[in-house]
């Protein structure tokens, strides 16, 4: 997307950044736990968390409050990496699990499943989102890649908006002909938390942790393919290998968390965002942040839809993108945002 | 040449708004008036459609089903005694496009439900003012008028939503259509019905009940105080047990309400299918009866969830059944 060389900015990190975020994913984690509909006293918490008996307080507590709160952790981590790696490889601020086709591709493939008698019927059939958010970005990368110079940021945001022009237009063609069709891509496309099952987020943990370790893996090479190709070459990495691997690292991170909570737009946008207004753009401290942050912003826009117009509940996707927008659009007014 | 003249002819004849129409409102015309609307119609319409159960039903139940020359959009299978009659006359599952439905070349067309009239959404036919210049009458089945033409579900005051405003709509409708007198048995008959399972459940408790429509998402929603579901529990001697809300019809409440509010009973609202019976209901009841976080709520620990449908809850003609059924479950003898 830039066209100029730039040098990586040692800003200092500051060092309450991480315990900072940390904590504050702590208090959203106590908050979603303690806040919904029915009210729950920290004896009855407590109770419901160590001595299960089954009444009413410790049902809410275990299949309610529980499923919600790990799933939100799982799927904000997932989706703080996701767009915290995926704005490092493309060197693209705008950059997320989207750009580069991946939820066009889910939202086609769960089309493709509600579309189909019986297989909705499937227990975990969540997981053909996952599938189809991997096909998309397969063909982006190799669509991206082909040609002189490889799979270039330019190229693979390009592909990537193709792909996903054509993905979206063809499920927008199955939703407008089907009602039924599209009164159950409603429900999928908007992101909550109120599907989320233990039994869907123990699928989902391996995943989160495989594509965890991959952008570990990645930090050193992500810092220096933000150098630039060349620059990245001379410093022995190879730009190719590490998109790769990092487009592997989205896929799987994005797919788990679009698997746990449905597609929930802009929290991988911003959280990279405002982790590196915090520490700077070494990936080091960016990756840990952006996860911890985005965790917190799933949490508390859960617990924000929960209470805002109770006893209705508004859906994470929609209560994450209040939050987050003007979270946003203060660090686009007070940084230069393209500092990636 | 002729022909486009006497169609011509035909079309001016019948066509306009009404009230501005004198030469439809001579001898013999019948002006009845429908959500703020007058209707006129020089003779009975012969060339009717009808969109959704309510309106399907009403004209079966009138005795006109041989006027059909349309109908569409049924939620379950048409209540009997109507099911061989429904069987004769077209139906299309989805709602015709404005084209397809002026295409049948209907006088008449009853709405079971305000959207088709409605100005924006793409189940909308055209306005009732629009058709009206078209030649077409139109008719919304009274519970469900909009304040005003154009409007949709949001419109609706929910004082008209009870069964004297279905009664009302039937002999409005009777008068309009040449049924007057079936019309006034067909009221009878209802008032009898509602009679006879008020009587059944005088003086019993009233248990809490709550209707449930299941969500892909694994959520629900339910049917709020100001929909006509609340009054079919009425009527079967139970109460909503979230009858206080009445923002809107129906309301996506937080599995933590449902365990809070713990109803006794609760009701599914299967839908859409013209081939549904209660039966369909049982993978929605199942949904239910598995949901561990309802799994100490009294409707499952008692096994008191059961199978309903959508079709049971509209304000028409198999109201008293429908409450007739809800008794049978929530007073068993």
């Amino acid at each position: 997307m830039r066209g100029n060389r730039f040098a990586l900015r040692s800003r200092a990190t500051a060092p309450w950044a991480i315990p900072g975020a940390a904590a504050l994913v702590v208090l959203a984690v106590v908050l979603s736990m303690k806040v919904g509909a029915r009210p729950l006293s920290w004896a009855e918490l407590s109770d419901g968390l160590l001595r299960f008996s089954g009444d009413r307080s410790d049902i809410v507590v275990r299949h309610v409050r529980l499923p919600r709160t790990v799933a939100g952790l799982v799927a904000g981590v997932c989706l703080g990496l996701s767009g915290a790696v995926a704005q490092g490889i493309t060197r693209n601020p705008l950059a997320g699990p989207d750009t580069l086709g991946v939820n066009a591709g889910a939202a086609a493939a769960m089309i493709a499943v509600f579309a189909m008698p019986g297989l909705g019927a499937l227990t975990g059939y969540v997981w053909f989102g996952f599938l189809g958010g991997a096909l998309a970005a397969l063909a982006v990368y190799a669509i991206g890649g082909s040609g002189r110079d490889g799979a270039t940021p330019v190229k693979l945001a390009l592909a990537g908006a193709a792909v996903s022009a054509l993905l979206t237009a063809m499920t927008s063609a199955f939703i407008l002909l089907d009602r039924d069709l599209f009164a159950r891509y409603r429900y999928w496309i908007i992101g909550s938390l109120a599907r989320a099952d233990l039994i869907t987020v123990g699928q989902a943990v391996p995943f989160a942790v495989a594509g965890m370790l991959i952008a570990v893996l990645l930090v050193r090479r992500l810092d220096a393919v933000a150098l630039g190709e060349d620059t990245a070459r001379g410093l022995g990495v190879r730009p190719g290998v590490t998109r790769g691997g990092g487009l592997v690292a989205v896929v799987v991170l994005a797919g788990t968390a679009t698997a746990i909570a449905g597609p929930v737009a802009f929290v991988g946008l911003v959280a990279p965002h405002a982790a590196r207004a915090l520490a700077g753009t070494a990936h080091r401290w960016v990756l840990p942040l952006s996860a911890l942050l985005s965790a917190a912003l799933v949490l508390l826009a859960d617990v924000a839809g929960r209470v805002v117009i109770a006893p209705e509940e508004v859906q994470i996707g929609v209560t994450a993108a209040v939050l987050g927008g003007p979270a946003f659009l203060y660090l686009v007014r007070t940084r230069k945002v393209a500092e990636l | 040449m002729v022909l486009l003249s006497v169609v011509a002819v035909g079309l001016s004849g019948c066509g306009g708004p009404p009230a501005a129409n004198p030469a439809a409102s001579g001898e013999g015309s019948v002006t009845e008036t429908n959500c703020g609307i007058e209707v006129t119609v020089a003779e009975p319409p012969e060339r009717i459609y009808a969109l959704y159960q309510p309106a399907v039903e009403t004209i079966h139940a009138l005795g006109l089903s041989d006027r059909l020359v349309g109908t569409a959009f049924l939620d379950a299978q048409v209540v009997e005694p109507y099911g061989q009659a429904q069987a004769r006359v077209p139906y299309v599952p989805d709602l015709p496009q404005r084209e397809a439905l002026l295409a049948a070349n209907p006088d008449f067309v009853l709405a079971g439900y305000n959207n088709v009239f409605a100005t924006s959404g793409n189940e909308a036919i055209g306005t009732r003012a629009e058709l009206a210049e078209l030649g077409v009458r139109t008719w919304i089945n009274a519970p469900l008028c909009p304040s005003e033409d154009g409007l949709s579900d949001e419109a609706i005051d929910p004082a008209q939503v009870s069964m004297d405003t279905v009664y009302r709509d039937l002999n409005s409708l009777g008068r309009l259509l040449g049924a007057r007198e079936r019309a006034d048995e067909l009221v009878s008959e209802l008032r009898a019905q509602v009679a006879a399972v008020q009587q059944r459940v005088a003086g019993k408790p009233k248990p809490k009940v709550a209707i449930l429509l299941n969500d892909d998402d694994g959520s629900y929603r339910v049917a709020s105080g100001i929909d006509f579901g609340s009054r079919v529990l009425e009527m079967a001697g139970a109460e909503n047990a979230f009858g206080d809300l009445t923002g809107k019809r129906h309301v996506a409440v937080s599995k933590e309400e449902l365990i809070t509010r713990d109803p006794d009973v609760i009701l599914t609202s299967t839908c859409c299918d013209a081939s549904f019976t209660v039966a369909d209901g049982e993978p929605d009841v199942r949904q239910i009866m598995s949901d561990p976080a309802l799994s100490a709520s009294t409707a499952v620990r008692r096994n008191q969830v059961y199978p309903f449908l959508f079709a049971d809850r509209a304000a028409g003609v198999r109201a008293p059944r429908a409450a007739a059924r809800v008794a049978d479950l929530v007073h068993p003898e």
